[in-house]
């Protein structure tokens, strides 16, 4: 603290950041808490129902609760996709010699794409006709039966649409999990080395066990943004199957306007980020105790 | 420790099976790390190379092949349809004022809470840091009815605002953590000689945070410019579309009857910011390393 500090000066420099984060957050937050509350297509006069909302979205909602499973698919595809994939290339990164630059840069590549650009990509690559990517490489090893039409069939557009979004931020928990294994002392490693740990023991003996703060902060950055992926699976399916909580949130609102239940689904896509970075939590600290 | 010097001797006796191991490792280690970088990368080549091919090439070439012939024509064709500059010029004005904001709140909340120090500066700081996990999808229907209200819908502004607010937490979170290694001494020198809080912001905070500058632009204009949901809600004329938007009218518009154009016109619009990627990735690498070994 300074010596010589006013209040004022105080409020001059806390202010003017905490309203404009009141105006682009806290306050939107509020007001779809309040405007859950009521039925409203944004025109005519709001209705207060109470709990109907969320009453309807948790009981009375197939549709709901089908987004609501597919979201859970589409995190654990971009999981596995972003985590494991960042923690096979770390692994194998610190493995290199010589040429560790450039695997970071081209491996983070994708991350600079816009969701736009990456989508209308990706809908080539599944493409049928002309025959993209995909299509192309199945007849080229011979599983010609297995070409269809990824977007358009409810069994594969639920894949098709969480693939991109895993593929697009791996290189970034693979940089900052790299980063971290960077951070452990070469002296542990050789000493379990020299104790015969293979690979393998290194890795989940000391490696891992040392990186687990940054480990934590990961997954839940990960967890986060995977409940709260929206752009690309927007913008590849318009269909009945496969729609997220998110994307079934924005249709409900603005092509249906029907704010009141839009805002009682975004409430709920809150509670769950909030729910799950509880539940890491505590998983973690039962861990700490046993 | 009778086991751990057999498993040495063991390897001392066979010196040229354990190379060989060794060897084959390290093989196995590159072919993975290739195979993962054409995962990649590959996607986003077959992208530019099909933006060079001709549309009859592409309708009847394979995938995997070099073009017969390269052309530059589609991008002509995607520059003739496009209103690619007024949509770069947007970008620009969009990325730019909603870094200003996030690096300026964010240093000023930050000194207030670490340097300064206040009362409820333990909430405040909280309450900044909760904003890192809300979904900014909540933000949009409010925001939508409020624009509408005051006249802000279909303005630069109603991208600016949410985009700003949803990145102040992170970067609140980095100048403190950055100002936390500031010695206090410092500030208790300046005090002594009369500095008050708002010299001492100038003169010694503001300077000393250049390196945090880079890191917060650097992560928040990739973010900015790539951006697409809030944009998608509160942008309706085309005059103000930011490169993502327009990008999407036009693959809506042409997506489905020019096809090699419509890759060029991609190909356009991601292009500035992978060249500013390639050429500044150590920075940007550093930037994400570091936040990382910190967080």
């Amino acid at each position: 603290m300074l010596p010589y500090r006013s209040k004022k000066s105080v409020l001059i420099f806390i202010l003017p950041p905490l309203l404009l984060y009141g105006a682009g957050v806290l306050l939107p937050v509020i007001q779809s808490l309040i405007i859950s509350f009521f039925d409203w297509d944004g025109i005519s006069d709001m209705k207060f129902t109470g709990l109907a909302n969320y009453i309807k979205m948790l009981t009375g909602d197939s549709v709901f609760w089908q987004s609501f499973g597919n979201s859970m698919v589409y995190l654990v595809i971009c999981l596995v996709l972003q985590l494991g994939g960042a923690l096979l290339v770390a692994t194998l990164l610190t493995g290199m010699t010589k040429g560790r630059d450039l695997v970071k840069t081209l491996y983070l590549l994708p991350a600079v794409i816009s969701t736009v650009a990456i989508s209308f990509l990706f809908q080539r690559i599944y493409s049928v006709d002309p025959k993209g990517l995909l299509n192309q490489a199945l007849d080229a090893i011979g599983l010609h039966s297995w070409t269809h039409a990824w977007l358009s069939d409810p069994h594969t557009v639920l894949a098709a649409v969480s693939i991109p979004e895993g593929w697009r931020f791996s290189g970034l928990y693979m940089l900052i999990i790299y980063a971290a294994f960077m951070s452990v002392p070469p002296e542990i490693e050789e000493a379990a080395r020299l104790d015969g740990a293979n690979g393998w023991q290194l890795f989940t003996k000391i490696r891992f066990p040392y990186i687990r703060p940054v480990w934590i902060t990961t997954v839940i950055m990960a967890v986060t943004y995977g409940l709260q992926g929206f752009d690309i699976p927007y913008l590849l399916n318009n269909g009945r199957y496969g729609q997220l909580v998110t994307t079934y949130m924005y249709r409900t609102a603005f092509s249906n306007t029907n704010y009141g239940y839009a805002s009682a689904i975004s409430v709920f896509i809150v509670i769950e980020c909030l729910i799950a970075v509880a539940l890491i939590f505590k998983v973690i600290f039962r861990k700490e105790e046993a | 420790m009778s086991a751990t010097s057999t498993l040495a001797l063991k390897g001392q006796n066979k010196p040229s099976a354990r190379r060989n191991k060794l060897n084959f490792h390290m093989v196995l280690n590159r072919v993975f790390i290739i195979l993962m970088v054409i995962i990649q990368v590959y996607p986003l080549l077959w992208l530019f190379i099909t933006s060079l091919r001709t549309e009859h090439d592409f309708a009847s070439g394979n995938a995997f092949g070099v073009p017969h012939s390269f052309t530059l024509e589609n991008y002509s064709r995607a520059f003739q349809a496009g209103n690619l500059g007024q949509y770069i010029f947007n970008s620009l004005i969009v990325t730019f004022g909603a870094d200003l904001l996030i690096v300026i709140m964010g240093m000023m909340a930050a000194y207030a809470i670490e340097v300064l120090g206040f009362k409820w500066s333990k909430i405040i700081r909280m309450l900044f840091l909760m904003g890192m996990i809300v979904p900014t999808q909540i933000a949009l229907v409010p925001l939508f009815i409020d624009y509408s209200q005051i006249n802000l819908l279909d303005t630069r502004l109603s991208m600016i605002i949410p985009l700003a607010g949803f990145s102040i937490p992170m970067s609140v979170f980095l100048f403190s953590s950055f100002y936390h290694y500031i010695p206090r001494e410092n500030y208790e020198a300046a005090s002594l000689d009369g500095a008050g809080p708002y010299r001492i912001f100038m003169e010694i905070t503001l300077p000393l945070s250049l390196n945090t500058v880079v890191t917060v632009v650097l992560v928040n204009s990739i973010f900015i410019w790539n951006e697409f949901i809030f944009g998608n809600t509160f942008i309706l004329t085309d005059g103000l579309k930011t490169i993502p938007l327009g990008l999407q009218n036009y693959i809506g518009a042409m997506g489905n009857t020019d096809w090699t154009a419509t890759f060029a016109a991609v190909c356009v619009t991601i292009t500035p910011l992978m060249l500013v990627f390639l050429i500044l990735n150590k920075a940007m690498i550093q930037g994400i390393e570091g936040g990382a070994s910190k967080g």
